[in-house]
């Protein structure tokens, strides 16, 4: 949960706070996909990803939007939220237990945010947030945006 | 090589009655957490919630992503309806615009529509194309209160 973030508090330009995951397993995975019902074998059965060359199974996209959402809703409390969209733009691996320290930063997930406008829609006060996933070698997984309706004080 | 001639086409409405422990299971697993008592309380603590403002536990905000999943036999069905190679299929983009909570209890009908399908040449390799299939989707609540519209762009390599 969050704390109540009032609509004049907020400026253009300002960072959202940053977010950063643990490191990403297969037993993530298996977990995300059991909850969310995609058992697309891409996502836990190296013998499958394995015909078409892949070396390792990837983490579901929605899963990387799912670990977004809950960046923005601990900054933002959930009811605020009005529109949140992304693109997929890279895949992620989850880190292998064999070779954990050496394999973690690809399964690190940082949600970054910068505040890109502030307007007036259906009499609320609005801002926009423009985010970003990546992990810890710089790769981004998904670029995209939230409005949020903020109170006034 | 996906069958444009699908522009338009509706897909049979599904129907998903959200439970309680299924909002708590989807917030520990976006959470990368094995107890509720590690995600937010909004997930799994009706009095929480309530104190927070909200009538009840509320949803995640991409908890509808299972409503099709589990209701309507998974992705294969639409996959196969619109003549999608899976091999080459890739989520390209995902919308959410929130007009309304999903609480325990609630029972969700998911209407979709393919709204778009477009190619798009690729880059690194002119004459090939990416093919691309927008489907909206309309969730209301059983009230009939539309709660979610979402925007999902299927894109085939």
């Amino acid at each position: 949960m969050s704390k109540v973030i009032y609509f004049e508090d907020v400026h253009i330009g300002d960072a959202m706070p940053t977010f950063t995951s643990d490191p990403l397993t297969r037993t993530h995975l298996v977990r995300y996909a059991g909850a969310s019902g995609d058992f697309n074998p891409l996502h836990h059965d190296e013998t499958f990803v394995s015909m078409f060359g892949m070396p390792r199974v990837i983490a579901h996209g929605m899963l990387i939007m799912g670990m977004t959402s809950r960046a923005i809703t601990e900054w933002i409390d959930n009811k605020c939220l009005k529109n949140f969209k992304v693109r997929f733009s890279g895949m992620t691996e989850p880190a292998d237990l064999a070779d954990f320290e050496n394999t973690k930063a690809r399964a690190t997930i940082t949600v970054t945010g910068t505040v890109v406008n502030k307007f007036v829609e259906g009499g609320e006060n609005r801002i926009q947030c423009d985010i970003q996933a990546a992990d810890a070698l710089g790769g981004v997984k998904l670029t995209g945006s939230f409005i949020a309706a903020l109170p006034s004080k | 090589m996906a069958d444009k001639s699908k522009l338009g086409m509706e897909f049979a409405p599904y129907t998903f009655e959200v439970e309680k422990g299924k909002i708590a299971e989807f917030a520990m697993a976006i959470y990368q957490k094995e107890n509720k008592d590690q995600i937010s309380p909004l997930y799994a603590d009706r009095e929480a919630a309530k104190k927070a403002g909200y009538k009840d536990i509320i949803a995640p905000p991409t908890f509808q992503t299972c409503f099709p999943l589990w209701a309507g036999g998974g992705i294969m069905p639409i996959v196969q309806e619109l003549g999608i190679n899976l091999i080459r299929l890739l989520h390209g983009e995902e919308e959410y615009n929130y007009l309304g909570a999903i609480h325990p209890g609630d029972i969700m009908t998911g209407q979709s529509k393919v709204v778009e399908m477009y190619d798009k040449e690729k880059k690194d390799k002119p004459g090939k194309f990416m093919e691309f299939t927008v489907i909206e989707t309309e969730i209301r609540n059983q009230r009939g209160e539309l709660v979610i519209k979402s925007r999902s762009t299927l894109v085939e390599r």
